[in-house]
Formats: C-alpha cells, structure tokens, sequence
C-alpha cells in the first residue's frame, strides 16, 4: 500500500468509528440539559436529568428488573453452553455437524419472531408473562451464541492434556477442576460476559414477553416513541455506562488471566 | 466412555432447552395459524382461511417493504464492511485491534438507546445535527427524520457490525501469498476481488450477509423509532394483528409465513456451509 492509501484508509476507520458513536454522543449531550423540549446547543447545561433520574423510584425498578434478567440468563446459559460447546468441539461424534448447525439457528432467526411465538407458547401453556418468562426467552437466543463462543475456546484445547493427568493418577473430578475448566475459563468468562450484555440490551425479545415487569431497553423504547424528556436520556446513558463498566471489568480480568497465565492454559505452556 | 457416547451426552441439554424453547414455540404458531379465523383455543379443527386471507387481505405492502428493506441494508452493509474488513486486515496490530474492539462494543449497547440517539442526531430543528449546524455555520438544514430514508439509514446503522465480524473472518481466510501470485500473473485488482478474494472470503461474507438479512426482515424498531408513520414493516403488521385486532390465528398464519421465508434462505446457506473449518482457526 502506498502512503497516500494508507491516510485513505486511515481515515475511512476513523470516519467508521466516528459515525457508529455519533448517535451515542447524542445521546450524552441530549441528557446534559433539562429543557422540555430539546434545543441543542443547549442555552443552560446541567446535570439536572441525572439528578431526576437518580431521584426517581422508577429507574431503580428498572435496573433491578433488567439486573435480575441479565444474571439469570448468565448463569444458566454458561453452564447449559458449557456442556453444549463439549459436544460442539471437543468430541468426535456422529450428528456432530448436524447439532452445530441445529444449535445456530436461533441466532438466524428474527427475534421479535421469536418473541411472538414465545408469547403464543407460554399463553397455551397457561404462563402469565413476567420477567421469568423473559428469561427463559433470552436463552433460546443467547445459549446458541454463548455455545459458539465457548465452543471457540474449547477449539484450541488438547484433550491429550486429560490423558496426561489421568496417567498421573488424577481422578476424573481432579482432571475437570484443574485442567479442563481452568483452560476453558476465559472462554467461560467472555461467555457470560456476552450473555449479560446480551441480555441487558435486549430490546425485541422482552417487549413480547415480560408481561407487566418492564426491562430497560423496552422502557427506553416505549418512552422514546411516545414523550421526550431529558430524564429518558439520562437513564438511557446510566444504563448504558453500567454495561460498559462491566465490560471493562470482565476484559480487564481476562486481560490478567492473559498475562500471568493459570495451569493449563495451553496458549502459553 | 466413548466420544460417540460422550458426545450426546453433553448435547442432550442444549437440544432439549432448544426443543422446548425454539421448536415447540414454533409448532404451537404453527397449530395457532390453522384455527378458525379470531379464535383464541387450540383444537383439531383445521382450516387454512387464515392462510387464504395473508394472501388475499392486503399485507403485500408490509412484505415488500420489509424485504426490500433488507436487501438493500445487507447490501450497503456489505459494500461499507469489505473495505474496513480488509484495512482491519491489512493494518493488522494494536491500532487495528483497538479499533476493532470500538467497532464491536455498540452490538452490546442497547437498539433503543442507539435508535434513539440517532433520532436525536436527526431532529429537526434542534436535534444534535441541526442545532449544531445552526450554531457553527448559521445554516438551517432539512431533517430525514420521520422518512424511509431514515429507517434505511437505522438499519445499517444497527447492523453494520454483524456483517463485519464475519467478513473479518472471512478475509482472514484469504492467504496473502494467493493475491501475490495473482498480481505477478498479470491480474488487475478487479480481477484479483472477483477471482481470488472474494470467492475465498465467501463463507464470512455468507453469514454476515445471511444474518443482516434475516434480521432486517423482522426489524420493527428503526420503523418505529425513526419512521414515525411512513411505513408498516412486516413484525408491525403482525403484531397488530395480535394485539389491535385480537385475531391470533391470522397473526399466527403471517407468523409462519415470515418463518417460512427466513428459512428458504437459512437452510440452503446454512447447509453449505463448514463452521468448523471457519470458527477453528
């Protein structure tokens, strides 16, 4: 590549990162005044929507509603895809290829779809919708997701390790403790972190199947199609800050997994 | 135990969440579609006047524009994601990396907080854009706030990543040293894309292609967001149909025919192909 592509290029990543927070700044900067109408540039900034919102009953009910949603999902589709991603990519077996392409499908499905015929389902079954039925909604979309990312970790894996240890005397339990799921945790870990965020951003799914609880992202949407008001882009930017709070926290973690390395960690032995 | 064994072993979870969970709900649609027109009970009555009235009622508008809608993001998507996946590519390192992860964190930031940032972008008057313009240049300027063409833009807004990441994986599958002998073959560059890049990064480009479009076919909520009035999307019309209309066998009976139509482009991609091969690296 010559220099003066190179400056092209440059810029055309830069151009691509700039318009892809552009509608996210906007929100930042909405939620600096609190003005019933929005007026950009605004004639008096102020915190004022933060302190609304922080003052509200309202944004804690919504925070603890999607908060409550996010673990759950995390925790059950971690250990539900730990399992799956061992079929997916560590075991030779007949219908190998069939289940990998069996378990995607969800993920190539579209999901207000999916949340409808989840309402139908649960409705003939005789559930009343609340935030448990929205759970179990996430998985059907997240298990796949977190089975692929899992799975990807568990692709690199040496089951000659196993062998390894139980040769040495290890029992079936040791080799799982302190060779296979030590290899696997990061694989793990940015599993459930996906399966958080996942979960906590989902907008198509809860709007079907909450039922009288309501998530976030469903209540930013109801708010942003009816009434603006600068409370709604203060909680929207406090929701948002969580999640990537939390994101930093998980990658840091796995950034210090990386460099002082754990047993077994087959990248670095 | 042998893998055979082990191997269904640690499936069986997974399958039988996705039995109960995916395949069942659809099944349940499925049965709810053949009911009498407006009845809420499951029976062994079947009739497929639900069926007959999708296609004589009038829903042609909210499958076109939906469709529509779709091919046109999957293909901007893919246009404006080739070129940044191969810069990725080429600039390979931790500028790259950096910018990598930037572009990846907005999938887990919520669409309604991204739509809605976009509206307020938008606005007209004194949305971000335009006030913005106002104060700097003393230039009012129009707003495609409330048009297709802002629904458009939602679109590939929301999925520009997900068909990056697969065609960052798919360029990855292209070895360098294939472009080289092809270039010193006396190729031009156009001929080394169609020739040699493209048919070799053709599995990433698939997916990525694949699930933009799928998702686009169900996307409601740039419509919503971002279209005020101008246009019905497909998920819309389905779900008046249950919610307004309480008519849940007919809503059923689009169900399935969105369904049907997502899977006669999923199956045949799908079927073809390896995820192994493109997922180990």
């Amino acid at each position: 590549m010559t220099r003066a592509w190179k400056y092209v290029g440059a810029i055309w990543l830069a151009l691509v990162v700039v318009l892809l927070y552009l509608p996210i700044l906007s929100v930042g900067l909405a939620s600096l005044a609190n003005t019933r109408y929005m007026r950009f540039p605004h004639r008096n900034w102020s915190i004022g929507a933060y302190t609304d919102a922080l003052s509200q009953h309202e944004t804690l009910v919504l925070h603890l509603t999607s908060l409550k949603v996010a673990l759950l999902v995390t925790v059950l589709s971690v250990i539900l895809a730990t399992l799956g991603a061992m079929a997916f990519a560590r075991y030779d077996w007949r219908g190998r290829s069939a289940f990998q392409k069996v378990v995607v499908l969800p993920i190539f499905f579209p999901q207000p779809v999916l949340g409808l015929a989840l309402l139908l389902f649960f409705s003939a079954l005789g559930f009343t919708p609340t935030w448990k039925t929205a759970v179990f909604a996430h998985m059907v979309w997240v298990l796949p997701i977190v089975t692929l990312v899992i799975s990807i970790r568990l692709f690199g894996y040496d089951p000659a390790q196993e062998d390894a240890a139980r040769d040495l005397g290890a029992s079936r339990w040791q080799v799982l403790r302190e060779v296979t799921l030590p290899y696997l945790s990061p694989g793990l870990i940015s599993g459930g972190l996906f399966a958080f965020l996942l979960s906590w951003s989902n907008l198509p799914l809860s709007i079907f199947t909450t039922g009288a609880d309501t998530t976030l992202p469903e209540w930013l949407f109801s708010r942003v199609a009816t009434n603006y008001a600068p409370v709604v882009s203060a909680i929207a930017v406090i929701a948002t800050l969580a999640s990537v709070l939390l994101g930093c926290v998980v990658i840091l973690i796995l950034r210090l997994i990386d460099t002082h390395g754990i047993k077994g960690d087959g990248d670095h032995g | 135990m042998t893998q055979q064994k082990l191997g269904l072993l640690f499936m069986a979870p997974v399958a039988a969440f996705l039995l109960i969970g995916f395949v069942s709900p659809i099944l349940i649609v499925g049965w709810y579609s053949l009911m009498e027109p407006r009845s809420f009970d499951l029976n062994t009555v079947f009739t497929i006047a639900n069926y007959r009235s999708a296609f004589s009622d009038g829903y042609g508008p909210p499958f076109f524009w939906s469709l529509s809608f779709a091919a046109v993001t999957t293909l901007t998507c893919l246009v404006l994601a080739w070129p940044t996946a191969k810069l990725l590519h080429r600039f390979a390192g931790r500028g790259a990396a950096v910018i990598t992860a930037l572009i990846a964190v907005p999938i887990f930031i919520s669409e309604s907080v991204r739509l809605f940032g976009m509206s307020l972008f938008l606005m007209p008057g004194g949305g971000i854009l335009a006030g913005s313009m106002r104060a700097l240049f003393d230039l009012s300027i129009g707003s495609v706030l409330n048009t297709k063409l802002a629904v458009y833009l939602g679109l590939v807004y929301v999925h520009f990543p997900f068909v990056l990441f697969p065609a960052l994986l798919g360029v990855a599958l292209i070895p360098q040293d294939r472009i080289d002998a092809a270039r010193d073959l006396g190729a031009s560059r156009w001929q080394v894309l169609r020739e040699v890049e493209l048919p070799l990064a053709l599995p990433g480009l698939v997916i990525g292609a694949l699930l933009t479009f799928v998702l686009c076919i169900g996307a409601n909520a740039e419509a919503a967001i971002l279209g005020g009035q101008t246009v019905t999307v497909l998920t819309r019309a389905v779900e008046q149909r249950f919610s307004y209309a309480q008519d849940w066998p007919m809503g059923a009976a689009l169900t399935m025919l969105v369904i049907a139509m997502t899977a006669v482009f999923v199956f045949p991609a799908l079927s073809r192909l390896d995820l192994n091969r493109l997922i180990r690296r």
